[in-house]
């Protein structure tokens, strides 16, 4: 066994580039967010347009083929790429973009017309996706659909779209496409009702609304090297009389399940930043503790602390092994099925007894957002409100029927 | 990147290898008889058992060894764990292999080591006393020189395989200091010695731990191994390469009880249904599922940093700390889920939970590992 994620000769050689370019295009007033949901629309911009010159220099999406407009590049080429945005506080991509969902099931499920027409835009950064899968009826259970896309009686190669999405998106500023889950037939069984499209944004009959939520979104997104990427804003979207055509439909009309389930298959596996294998967020409370006197001071006075300072210690460790280890396996092609949704349980959970360990140790600065006091730019602030996240990309709950199925006891 | 998560092919053998073994000389049967034996051992498993070389993993090729690197090693004690196999395999072959490499003169290697692998010596570690501690303040016994021999008294306490031992590494106090193992000198002590008085301690869970006795004990001056006063330092060194392979064990152990779990919790049937399919039940399994693989993930990263001459105290003290906890856990998780029918002794689950709580505090317990994490980390 080896645990080795140093650079080869190649690596090294490769890295070398990507320093260079990131040097001459990341824009130099690119701010490190701690919370999304604060991201001026001015900063927005700067990375929407980072985004779209790396997606022309094929690192958005650096994996893909390049007859698609990917990157061409092996896994190793990868993680340089994902290393090397990291240290400046990038993820990859660096912003919220469903295109990592989309994508693959394009890939899978698509046409080759599809992969001709929708790959492209979003490999080159030229199409943000937004993933609209929950409803206000259908959260944990994803199949429970109740906006309609019903076959236009008068034109059978449209679809009608009517109903509503809820706790989707990102940054108040719209995407250009949406990937869609609706239900297709009012009279079909359960999970074969379903049906995927990848559609414009701005058709008409389509409203977007931003929800007033106090999470920034997870709190393990908030802490890696993710941290870009994390979701920020929510939103609802409401479809009133939307027509698309058929051939934005994903797959067949009757098989959104089976395509859904590719998408949320790939959300829960481990990806190249996995290997990074560093947890942020939790190296910032360590380095509190040890540099910050009024923190040392608090722990020396009451030795209690170190109890929940090694918890927090052994945690991220745990979560820095599972995630290399997913990305390896991922990198390999080792199926090794429970693996996904455990890992999205653990880093929850942590997430969870993370902020519960840092408002006991860190006390009440933890909690502000006043630059005067806050810790770190108030990266403990945002977790704070993050730590009471648990639904984006599924409850731990839901994560444990999954992980059940997968060792063969559960449904 | 050259990370590599897979077992190398000749670890997979060895691993292979180790599984039939227990399938065909270690069944069911064989490892209860074992666990309430004094020994933990029968002549002819600890021949097969020297055949197989297994005792000289750890040991250079110019002792007798195959040299095998700390991970192989791991590799074998994770299958043997699934037994989970009693013995003293592990006390000897890999503890007192280590820390007589790390502490001994040439000479007493060449013998001392060379005995290991042929099995006709069996070492075990005599570290711990009545203040049970692994810090160095805690050690009273002395070693005072005396014509041409050191005299030894003092008590042992909680001695992992003593009566099966020929010879144990004593840590005695030679000088008065301290601090930080000043003083401390290791001796090789025939276990037969006049004055050497072992007995077992009483306990279902308390596994083959020992008092051990040593009442003017007579132990020849070239039994000292290194220098007078010096041994702490090659005692620790011996052990942190030790424990990783001792958390294999437990990390395998707790894959086969988890494996156990699984398959009762598929065919036992309550209320109509198999209880695998209560959420309730499955959340001990995944809570199982998930202390384990942290815990040999952890203790694989140890081994690889100790075979690549990397630093790997914190990753030896996370390894421990997460491996006595997960298996103590996961037999305790188990016992839910089976509930009645594993208060057999007879029953397979029990054999892991007498190994789970007996190797709980062998070479530290989390309290102490976890203790050294904080020192680390304030």
């Amino acid at each position: 066994m080896d645990f080795s994620l140093e650079y080869t000769r190649e690596q090294e050689e490769f890295a070398g580039e990507v320093r260079e370019w990131l040097q001459a295009n990341v824009p130099p007033d690119l701010a490190v967010i701690t919370d999304p949901a604060q991201m001026s629309p001015d900063q927005w911009q700067k990375r929407r347009y980072f985004v779209w010159k790396l997606g022309q220099k094929g690192w958005l999406y650096p994996a893909y083929p390049l007859e698609y407009g990917g990157g061409g590049l092996n896994g190793d080429l990868c993680y340089v790429l994902t290393v090397e945005l990291a240290e400046r506080g990038l993820g990859l991509p660096p912003l919220y973009d469903a295109g990592v969902l989309a994508a693959p099931t394009i890939l899978a499920c698509g046409t080759d017309e599809q992969k001709r027409r929708f790959l492209p835009p979003i490999f080159k950064g030229e199409k943000l996706t937004w993933q609209l899968f929950t409803e206000p009826e259908a959260g944990t259970d994803e199949a429970n659909q109740q906006t309609n896309a019903l076959r236009s009686p008068a034109e059978q190669e449209y679809f009608m779209i009517n109903g509503q999405k809820i706790f989707v998106g990102s940054f108040p500023s719209q995407p250009e496409q949406f990937f869609l889950l609706t239900r297709s037939d009012l009279t079909a069984e359960r999970h074969k009702n379903l049906a995927v499209f990848l559609i414009p944004a701005n058709l008409p009959g389509i409203d977007v609304q931003p929800l007033d939520l106090f999470v920034p979104g997870t709190f393990y997104e908030a802490s890696g090297p993710t941290m870009a990427s994390s979701e920020g804003t929510k939103h609802s979207v409401f479809f009133d009389d939307v027509k698309v055509p058929e051939s934005y439909l994903i797959g067949g009309d009757h098989d959104g399940w089976k395509v859904v389930n590719a998408a949320l298959e790939i959300e829960h596996t481990g990806t190249f930043a996995g290997l990074i294998g560093r947890n942020y967020s939790a190296e910032k409370f360590l380095a509190q503790i040890k540099q910050n006197p009024q923190i040392a001071q608090r722990v020396k006075q009451n030795p209690l602390l170190l109890e929940t300072i090694v918890n927090i210690y052994i945690d991220a460790q745990t979560e820095r092994l599972f995630s290399i280890r997913n990305a390896w396996q991922s990198l390999n092609r080792q199926s090794v099925p429970y693996t996904g949704p455990q890992m999205a349980l653990f880093s929850k959970n942590f997430g969870g007894r993370f902020m519960a360990g840092s408002l006991k140790v860190l006390g009440p600065y933890s909690l502000t957002a006043d630059t005067q006091w806050w810790l770190d730019n108030g990266i403990f602030e945002s977790g704070q409100r993050s730590g009471v996240c648990f639904a984006s990309g599924g409850t731990p709950e839901a994560l444990k029927i999954g992980m059940a199925r997968a060792l063969g006891i559960g449904r | 990147m050259n990370l590599d998560l897979a077992l190398s092919e000749n670890d997979k053998m060895l691993k292979s290898v180790a599984l039939d073994f227990l399938k065909r000389d270690a069944p069911k049967g064989v490892i209860q008889t074992l666990q309430e034996s004094d020994t933990g051992y029968t002549p002819e498993l600890w021949q097969k058992v020297v055949e197989m070389g297994w005792l000289g993993m750890v040991i250079p090729e110019g002792y007798g060894g195959f040299g095998s690197g700390l991970t192989s090693a791991g590799v074998l004690f994770e299958a043997l764990g699934s037994g989970p196999l009693p013995g003293p395999y592990y006390a000897s072959g890999v503890l007192s292999a280590l820390i007589i490499q790390a502490a001994a003169n040439e000479a007493q290697k060449q013998q001392i080591l060379t005995g290991i692998v042929e099995g006709t010596r069996i070492l075990t570690l005599a570290l711990t006393e009545p203040e049970f501690s692994l810090e160095p303040e805690s050690i009273r016994t002395t070693a005072m020189p005396q014509g041409g021999y050191f005299l030894l008294n003092g008590v042992k306490l909680f001695t992992h395989e003593a009566l099966a031992a020929t010879d144990l590494i004593v840590v005695a106090r030679t000088g008065q200091g301290t601090v930080g193992g000043e003083g401390l000198s290791l001796f090789l002590v025939d276990r037969q010695s006049a004055g050497v008085k072992v007995r077992r301690l009483g306990g279902y869970l308390a596994g083959r731990t020992f008092e051990v006795r040593l009442e003017d004990v007579k132990v020849p001056l070239g039994n000292l191994l290194g220098g007078i006063g010096e041994g702490w330092r090659p005692l620790q060194q011996g052990i942190t390469q030790a424990i990783p392979v001792l958390c294999a064990y437990q990390a395998g152990a707790s894959q086969a009880v988890i494996d156990q779990t699984l398959e009762y919790s598929r065919i036992r049937k309550q209320f109509g249904q198999a209880i695998g399919r209560f959420q309730r039940v499955q959340d001990w399994i995944i809570e199982m599922v998930n202390l384990a693989d942290a815990a040999r993930l952890m203790t694989y990263e140890a081994l690889w940093k100790l075979d690549t001459g990397r630093d790997a105290r914190e990753s030896v003290h996370l390894a421990k700390a997460a491996a006595s906890e997960a298996y103590f856990e996961i037999v305790t998780m188990a016992h839910r889920v089976f509930s009645g029918i594993s208060y057999s002794s007879e029953h397979p689950v029990s054999f892991h939970t007498r190994a789970s709580r007996a190797l709980y505090h062998y070479l530290g317990d989390p309290a102490y590992h976890r203790q050294q994490i904080a020192k680390l980390l304030t």
